[in-house]
């Protein structure tokens, strides 16, 4: 009895200190991000863009969920451009991932395509 | 008689054990540290699922530093098991309804973002230092910020800490003697002023959010409630 208290107490203990595979691929995500805010240019956006699309990508090659927000910010920055359908396809992926996201993602939806569309 | 001592014999090198044991389990970690459930029992009880991070307020005079942070926080926050809502798309929403600075959504009642968001919890950043020194052989950049999350439900804080990191700049000179020296004085310089905040920025996330309990999409969810946190007084 005591030896397994004593054995539970240090597994937790271990466990608090050992590392774990990470859950999501981020890959170059806050420093494109950043270049693109400090000096938001055409080629930077893309080279934010490229870089949301490969998170997108290697997610699926690892298996792995696509980070939350990333495919939102994707759909977002096509919605920018004008490109509707497009972002209502990555909204809707957001959504499948991460149903929390929806009241947010319907009113996204609601405000920019109602708005473009008037 | 002679029993009683064989038993408290035996019992002392038992005991030995045990406290042996304890005590080096309880050494490599943290010497002042409390459990996860003791120091934020409300996150467990509301279980958030959702974080909205408002875009940070800049304490210091470094103009940048607020970008800077903003781009880093999403990463380490979605690896703790939260949904993190896109820092971006939120802050240019906020910018539309006019809310330009979160100063100006501080006194905001955390309830309307869950209205507006359907958010759980809503993220207040402070970045407290954002510094760059140089002395005579050396330098250093220094990153703080102060974390503060409260709940859309009932308004109250949920989590907060704080974390600061002073990072070295220092040339290392691999020459000795006095041109290695002025070697190494003009390297830290430069070090020091170009120095890339993206990825110090993120160790004091890391450290920062791994005291937050783990969310729904963290395997550790509900397990790490024994966990130990350092608990420490705010940095000034």
């Amino acid at each position: 009895m005591r030896r397994s208290v004593l054995l539970f107490l240090l597994l937790g203990f271990l466990a608090g200190c050992a590392t774990q595979k990470p859950l999501y691929y981020w890959g170059n995500y806050s420093r494109s991000l950043y270049k693109y805010k400090k000096s938001p240019t055409e080629e930077n956006l893309k080279t934010h863009k490229a870089v949301l699309l490969k998170i997108m990508e290697e997610s699926s090659k690892m298996n792995l969920r696509v980070p939350p927000g990333v495919c939102c910010e994707y759909g977002y920055l096509l919605l920018k451009e004008g490109k509707k359908e497009e972002a209502l396809h990555y909204f809707d992926l957001e959504e499948k991932a991460y149903p929390e996201s929806k009241p947010f993602l319907d009113r996204l939806r609601a405000k920019w395509i109602g708005k473009k569309e008037n | 008689m002679d029993r009683k001592e064989g038993k408290l014999t035996m019992k002392i090198p038992k005991l030995f054990i045990l406290f042996g044991i304890l005590s080096l389990a309880l050494s490599a970690c943290a010497p002042k540290a409390l459990k996860k459930c003791e120091v934020f029992p409300k996150m467990y009880a509301e279980r958030p699922m959702s974080i909205l991070v408002l875009p940070p307020i800049n304490e210091t005079t470094a103009a940048d530093a607020k970008e800077y942070y903003a781009t880093t926080v999403a990463e380490p926050l979605s690896l703790s098991g939260y949904y993190v809502f896109p820092i971006e798309v939120i802050s240019e929403i906020l910018k539309s309804e006019g809310a330009y600075d979160t100063e100006a959504l501080v006194d905001v009642d955390p309830k309307k973002f869950r209205e507006y968001f359907g958010a759980d919890g809503v993220m207040y950043i402070r970045i407290k230092k954002w510094d760059t020194a140089y002395y005579v052989i050396g330098g250093n950049v220094t990153v703080g910020v102060h974390c503060l999350l409260k709940s859309t439900n009932s308004g109250d804080i949920l989590w907060e800490y704080d974390g600061i990191i002073v990072y070295d700049t220092t040339a290392r000179s691999s020459g000795g003697g006095l041109g290695g020296l002025i070697a190494a004085v003009i390297i830290t310089a430069i070090q020091t002023a170009t120095t890339d905040y993206v990825p110090i920025a993120k160790r004091v996330n890391y450290m920062v959010l791994q005291t937050i309990p783990a969310g729904k999409y963290n395997p550790r969810c509900d397990q790490d409630r024994d966990d130990p946190v350092v608990v420490r007084k705010t940095t000034k």
